[in-house]
């Protein structure tokens, strides 16, 4: 052995030994930082005002934790509620729903403190369902009280000016009279109670003010409506409200957002002193920080759960039902203007398909027949998912268990593409793309099952499988540009009415990209909306979740989530409405 | 060398103004739709785009919006950063100092360790030291920097505990914000001293090893390469042999007459080491979630953050000339030649 390979093999030594020594793991470890929680994730909040965020990394830091809201889930049910703000949840029976479903009353809970120790009142709840509804940024959340209140999504004509006549209408449909505040709806609105037990998070209206927050009148609308940017709010990093946890800091260069505890909540103080957000983007570090007891919780995805299974000291909590749909889309009017290489030659000569290829429906149900659901879901997600009948997610009310649904069959997709548009597919073939977003592994590995699916039905069928970047991803999907495309859609509210919009209106940010328009199915959506009979309204759903049946435009599959945490986090527990834990009832002890 | 220096600083808006104008350019090659992604977090936004796209004026001809933009930034207004959730000024502001300290407390032993290992292997050319320091710079630099980056927090943070990633321990984090504590230089291992808090002072040096060791094994290689070779140059010419001739001590005859025209090049390298750790050290930077300013602009660039983006250009272009400027006069310092034209 020279002297160089002698240096080499001390350098290999030298790392070897090192690695050697990775796979212990300092055992039993007290309980690290004992009254913070400290959660892990890779995203930033976009704003902390809850009238302006409209992201999952924004409203899991303040909802419920700064603000609250009148009445809340039961536990870990999506459909049945428990008071919070309010002394009671509304119903018929108890006189708080009006016979005609349109006019809700809450009774206010008296004595609750906000974190600056003044009362919280009526007026402060009809402040921030205000404040909610005409701070109305483009592609914020104010739609959500917008619609079933006023009947209306925006706030602005259509060249963008502010409709003061909805300020006026507003005002008197939300009434605040000593303890009680009642809501007039335009129309009866079935999710109404789901989406106060989200939305109607109150803000502490004297304090805002004093901020230089809005004034509550039509005169100060201009400077709250649509504000250009999330720092333009007042509440943008700053909050007061009833919660078990008050607002410290939002440190956007450390990347971590601080919470206190609040000493004077209304029930029992919440049994940790302080809870941190932080963004660590890599997962690297973010594990270590777990495994050292750094971090109490982490975000991980799928294809990273097995570098923290097994950890000690680590729970990893599986298979928690989420209110989330993942689609694959196929486009009915594919734009092809100005070339588009999805498309191929851009028509049926083997090459390509034309822009309206899937507006054959027996073209879908091929592709639906085709599709290897039992590999997509083990190979794809683990195992992690199921097939969904339809765009209602299951266990939501309105999903029928029975609906006949797709199961992989390729006698029954040869039959349908041979029934194509005269048999023409079958004989001539097609090439076309299905598009992901690049990073996303899952919708990858989806698109290639789909692709191995088809390509052997036929060899002259030809998929391609293409990543976009997430900015060109939206955009191209938006211009209809993309003819089959994966991406998913979270609950806004627990409702049926969340779901069917997006994927099946005509004006839905999905159907309307796919081209889909059927004026039947946008009248069943409105009466469903409209409906406050459960048995009538859950007809309604039935029946359109059979028209996405017979006339598929989507594959629907449901995701399951998973939480990892260390094992001295207790209390903890899930609804598939949260945005993220829900840190009052969770304590750290044990290990 | 006062002209020099002057007409040198003159260059800086001219270079900042051709570095924005062409970032803009290029970004404006992208579609509307594809800028406002920025502004969109929640698929549920989507069918705002054309609003987004109207309110921010994404869709107006390039030469209107770079206008716009400049207007702005001559109004000392560099933008919103939908990225840092910040002003772009205030963003830059922020994530600069930890950056510093990183380029500071990484800078000095590059600096001593690569002169001295690169004179110390031309001096004892094709002995043990030569060899040494020629397998470990050479290894040091064969791997990417995330992989020695995560190597290290493997060991030295997942195994130890020694070096923990991020800035401060969370007992030091929240002492930074209690109130007790002020800030002078936002270099937390020198504000930490200034406070009189030592253990505060010892936080924030661990904090900083893990990027700090990363950064030294990946940035020496090139250094200790071309020490040598500069140095073997320098000891082949004829002033040394009549150095050494005239009987002068080798200690003498290598620090002081070879060295220092050897050190030429190593200036220009270490002059651009030291901007490009300024300029943010995005891998490191990330492994290692420390708060600077690297990670920002690379996700900002990722996000399509426009005055992100720009600003930060505009930010490393500045410290690219200074970084030269700062060569040039460091070689008029070393070399009189440079002086004299």
């Amino acid at each position: 052995m020279n002297w160089r390979q002698r240096v080499m093999a001390l350098v290999v030594l030298i790392l070897a030994f090192s690695l050697v020594g990775l796979t212990g793991i300092a055992q039993g470890q007290a309980v690290k930082n004992p009254d913070t929680l400290v959660l892990v994730r890779f995203g930033d909040p976009e704003s902390l005002d809850p009238a302006y965020a409209y992201d999952t990394a924004s409203s899991e830091i303040f909802l419920w934790h700064v603000y609250e809201s009148l009445i809340f889930f039961n536990g870990g049910s999506t459909g049945s509620f428990v008071p919070m703000l309010a002394t009671e949840v509304p119903s018929v029976a108890n006189g708080g729903i009006s016979r005609d479903g349109k006019t809700y009353t809450f009774k206010i809970r008296p004595n609750v403190k906000f974190h600056d120790g003044t009362t919280m009142t009526a007026e402060d709840v009809k402040y921030s369902l205000l404040r909610f509804m005409f701070m109305d940024r483009d592609g914020g959340p104010s739609w959500i009280l917008l619609a079933p209140i006023l009947g209306a999504d925006v706030t602005r004509d259509d060249k963008g000016a502010l409709n003061t006549a909805l300020f006026t209408q507003a005002n008197n449909a939300i009434k605040a009279s000593g303890n009680t505040l009642s809501i007039t709806l335009k129309e009866p609105y079935a999710a109404f109670l789901s989406i106060m037990a989200q939305w109607s998070m109150t803000v502490n209206k004297k304090w805002a003010i004093s901020r230089g927050d809005w004034n509550g009148t039509a005169a100060g609308l201009a400077a709250l409506n649509n504000p250009a940017k999330p720092e333009d709010t007042k509440l943008f990093a700053q909050g007061n409200g009833t919660g078990p946890f008050k607002l410290v800091q939002w440190d956007r260069q450390g990347r971590q957002v601080i919470l206190e505890r609040n000493t004077n909540y209304w029930r029992a103080p919440a049994k940790l002193n302080r809870v941190i957000y932080r963004v660590v983007e890599d997962f690297g570090p973010r594990r270590l920080m777990l495994q050292q007891g750094d971090a109490d919780i982490v975000s991980v995805n799928r294809p990273e759960q097995s570098q923290v299974t097994g950890v000690p000291g680590v729970r990893i909590v599986d298979n928690l039902p989420q209110l989330v749909v993942t689609g694959i889309y196929m486009n009915l009017k594919i734009d092809v203007a100005g070339g588009n290489p999805d498309v191929g030659s851009g028509r049926l000569d083997g090459n390509g398909v034309p822009p309206d290829f899937f507006a054959d429906v027996n073209v879908r149900r091929g592709v639906a027949y085709a599709f290897d659901y039992a590999t997509a879901i083990r190979d794809c997600n683990r195992s992690a998912a199921a097939v969904n009948k339809g765009p209602i997610p299951q266990g939501m009310f309105g999903y029928n268990p029975n609906q006949a649904w797709f199961t992989t069959d390729r006698t029954r997709a040869e039959a349908a593409f041979r029934e194509a548009r005269g048999g023409q597919i079958w004989n001539s073939g097609f090439k076309f793309t299905v598009a992901f977003n690049s990073g996303n592994t899952t919708r990858q590995c989806m698109a290639q099952v789909l692709k191995s699916n088809l390509e052997a039905l036929n060899p002259k069928f030809k998929v391609d499988v293409r990543g976009v970047t997430w900015a060109q991803y939206l955009s191209l999907y938006r211009q209809s540009k993309l003819a089959m495309w994966i991406i998913g859609w979270a609950a806004d509210y627990p409702d049926p009415d969340n779901f069917v919009t997006p994927f099946m209106h005509s004006t839905g940010t999905y159907a309307k990209a796919q081209g889909y328009n059927r004026p039947e199915v946008d009248k069943l959506i409105q009466d469903a909306r409209n409906e406050t009979d459960t048995a009538k309204r859950r007809a309604i759903y039935y029946n359109l979740m059979k028209i996405a049946y017979e006339d598929p435009i989507t594959l629907y599959l449901q995701p399951t989530g998973f939480i990892t945490m260390r094992t001295w986090v207790r209390g903890w527990y899930n609804n598939p409405a949260f945005f993220g834990p829900y840190v009052y009832p969770i304590s750290k002890s044990g290990g | 060398m006062a002209t020099y220096i002057g007409r040198r600083f003159v260059l800086l808006p001219l270079v900042a103004f051709g570095v924005t104008l062409l970032i803009f350019a290029l970004l404006q090659f992208l579609a509307p739709e594809m800028r406002a992604a920025a502004f969109i977090t929640n698929p549920n936004q989507l069918n705002a785009l054309p609003a987004i796209i109207e309110k921010y004026g994404l869709n107006k001809p390039i030469h209107i919006q770079y206008y716009n933009w400049l207007r702005e930034v001559f109004r000392g207004n560099l933008g919103w950063s939908q990225t840092a959730r910040q002003p772009v000024a205030q963003a830059i502001g922020a994530f600069f100092p930890a950056t510093l300290e990183l380029t500071l407390y990484s800078f000095i032993p590059i600096m001593i360790i690569g002169v001295w290992m690169g004179t110390a292997a031309a001096v004892n050319r094709d002995k043990l030291i030569d060899h040494v320091s020629r397998v470990f710079s050479i290894s040091f630099r064969s791997l990417p920097s995330f992989v020695w980056g995560l190597l290290i927090l493997m060991i030295l943070y997942g195994r130890l505990n020694w070096f923990p990633p991020g800035r401060l321990s969370l007992e030091g984090d929240l002492f930074v914000r209690s109130g007790e504590f002020r800030f002078y230089t936002h270099l937390m291992t020198v504000d930490a001293l200034l406070n009189g808090k030592l253990w505060l002072f010892w936080d924030s040096l661990r904090h900083l090893m893990g990027p700090v060791l990363t950064l030294t094994m990946i940035s020496i290689a090139l250094l200790v390469r071309v020490t040598r070779s500069s140095m073997l140059e320098v000891l082949r010419q004829d002033y040394v042999r009549t150095a050494r001739a005239k009987g002068l001590d080798e200690d003498v005859v290598i620090n002081v007459h070879a060295r220092k025209n050897a050190l030429i090049p190593v200036i220009t390298l270490s002059s651009l080491t030291f901007v490009g750790l300024l300029g943010g050290v995005v891998i490191t930077e990330t492994i290692f979630n420390f708060p600077g300013i690297g990670r920002w602009g690379a996700f900002a660039a990722q996000q399509l953050d426009i005055p992100g983006v720009t600003g930060f250009a505009m930010f490393v272009a500045g410290l690219t000339v200074l970084g030269n400027l700062a060569a040039d006069i460091l070689y008029a310092y070393f070399d009189p030649r440079v002086r004299l034209q």
